[in-house]
């Protein structure tokens, strides 16, 4: 009766091929000594990170990238989550208008936020828009989908209204409800929004470019720069991108599944179901 | 006579308690909000401050014209590509016998439908370039040149390296969608005598169809969007949406801040319709599945 088809292997080993040779290729490529005559490398060398490294720039936009990461993460963090908290708790009429407001940033693309900003806010009254904290606050919009949908999945998942009464019946303030008994039962989801963002940011270019531009380059400007200049050293700041995005992407989904293991309740906790252009 | 002023208080505390929102609702009108309405109110109004509609008549220009088309075009052709064989992957990932396949090649869909921007473009260079690995090997091994035909800086390579990362979001979507066949469906089709392409056409595709809607304007509306790969591979000298408003405010000055706001509106209203429809989609589909 079953019939034996090579179909599924093809498919599957299709897209397979498809996902990984431009991956393996860049990695290959950064550590190769040359490899435009043979159909692999003739060599192994560490020259090219050597002198990417070298360069002093690396270290310049490495720090913008985090520096502009982690700020975007926590300043996402301290707004996201306890409007999220409180909105559950006390405002649940207000629930759609930020479930949909939350998924806004979907509809813009980061070309159209960055004209916005600029047009807005680069003019004479105001001259903010050019500033790395314009870039933030740009990027915690931009992002805010990541951190708001793994949080609400996670608010859901917990009864937090019970869990808030206890606290308080006990004489505990809303701060410390928030922080000591509303936070550690939510931090997957947080944990899982923040990697996200930190992720997206990390890699992010295009708002980058017309915001902030040459005068606060990021990791992903400099990596643009090279692949016109020396694909060498484009190819060490792409491993370099390439691995922290699937670290990350990683982590989160070990957490995932971790908790889905922990909680009887289901539901993911990683709210992402677009990637991040 | 109790109820009266508790009524009273808990009226005037359901007032109070949109207060802690306000900092974030703030946020958003001043960095999303304002900023479009900023950019509707340019689009409508000319150089002197009165209101006209030169610059949306300006988009017949033929580089503004030419631009929609394509980025129309490049997202519906990588929007069916993905739609297309994502869901075929997808399907054939979920008959895989092992679930520890099943869990690995949904990871790399993860991490794969995240790698877009510069990074995915410079891979493509490096391996379907003019000078790429792949290209030389099959000059050298099968005599069979690429180039001119195919190009990765042109349309074709934008095809190629859109659909990257179009492929494994399509899988992410509707492996839940397949998920949901049930068995039972299946063996009651072929137990009243249905054949295979019979089971699809009326049972399957039908079922999955609201999956595969909301993946083509899902997947149209991310490459729509979409600007660093594009920018990576052709710079500015392939006419698409994003690049075109990037072409405008390049540099301090802007050339034509009424065409950028006209363009930039355009493309947000193209984006809101799918993104809108997708939603309206998949929540009928998950609402059917209950």
């Amino acid at each position: 009766m079953k019939k034996r088809t090579f179909g599924p292997g093809i498919f599957i080993g299709g897209f397979l091929l498809y996902m990984l040779i431009p991956i393996v290729a860049t990695y290959m490529f950064s550590v190769a000594t040359r490899w435009d005559r043979t159909i692999l490398p003739e060599g192994l060398t560490f020259e090219w990170y050597k002198t990417a490294f070298a360069d002093r720039w690396f270290l310049i936009v490495f720090k913008h990238s985090l520096v502009i990461s982690l700020s975007t993460v926590i300043a996402s963090m301290v707004i996201i989550v306890p409007t999220a908290y409180w909105v559950h708790l006390r405002v649940p009429e207000a629930r759609p208008i930020l479930d949909f407001i939350s998924t806004l940033p979907f509809a813009i693309p980061g070309v159209v936020l960055a004209l916005g900003l600029i047009r807005l806010y680069a003019r004479p009254p105001w001259m903010l828009a050019r500033t790395p904290a314009m870039l933030v606050a740009a990027y915690v919009i931009f992002t805010m989908p990541f951190m708001y949908r793994p949080v609400v999945n996670s608010l859901k998942a917990v009864n937090i209204k019970v869990l808030t009464e206890a606290a308080q019946s006990l004489g505990s303030s809303w701060i410390r409800t928030l922080g000591q008994v509303i936070l550690p039962n939510i931090m997957p989801g947080i944990i899982s929004g923040g990697l996200l963002v930190f992720a997206t940011i990390f890699g992010e270019f295009t708002i980058a470019t017309f915001l902030v531009g040459a005068r606060f380059k990021t990791f992903p400007m400099q990596l643009v720069y090279y692949t016109r200049r020396d694909g060498r050293i484009a190819s060490a700041y792409s491993v370099i991108s390439f691995s922290i995005a699937w670290v990350s992407s990683l982590v989160i989904l070990w957490i995932a599944t971790s908790w889905a293991k922990r909680s009887s309740s289901g539901g993911s906790v990683v709210g992402k179901d677009i990637s991040s252009r | 006579m109790k109820s009266v002023p508790s009524h009273h208080t808990k009226r005037k505390g359901r007032w109070l308690d949109w207060i802690p929102i306000l900092p974030f609702l703030l946020l958003c009108f001043a960095i999303m909000i304002l900023p479009l309405f900023f950019m509707l109110w340019g689009s409508f109004t000319s150089a002197d401050g009165q209101f006209t509609l030169q610059h949306y008549a300006e988009m017949q220009a033929s580089i503004y014209a030419k631009s929609f088309k394509n980025s129309i075009l490049l997202s519906g052709v990588t929007a069916i590509i993905g739609v297309a064989f994502g869901s075929v992957v997808g399907y054939f990932i979920c008959q895989l016998k092992s679930k520890r396949a099943q869990e690995l090649v949904t990871a790399l869909c993860d991490v794969t439908s995240n790698f877009s921007g510069a990074p995915l473009a410079f891979a493509f260079i490096v391996v379907l370039g003019s000078n790429g690995v792949l290209t030389l090997a099959l000059q050298k091994y099968l005599g069979w040149g690429i180039y001119p035909e195919f190009s990765i800086y042109s349309f074709s390579g934008l095809i190629l390296s859109y659909s990257y990362f179009q492929l494994p979001l399509m899988v992410l979507l509707i492996i839940p969608a397949i998920a949901g066949l049930r068995r039972e469906w299946k063996e009651a089709a072929f137990g009243l005598g249905a054949s295979n392409f019979q089971y699809w056409r009326h049972v399957g595709i039908p079922i999955l169809s609201p999956a595969i809607t909301a993946g083509l304007l899902l997947l149209f509306a991310n490459a729509f969007g979409a600007y660093a790969t594009a920018y990576t591979l052709t710079e500015f000298r392939y006419p698409l949406v994003t690049l075109q408003i990037g072409f405008l405010m390049k540099g301090e000055v802007f050339r034509d801040p009424g065409a950028g706001d006209a363009m930039g509106i355009l493309a947000l209203l193209l984006m809101s319709i799918s993104i809108l429809l997708y939603q309206f989609v998949s929540k009928r589909g998950i609402k059917w599945q209950r």
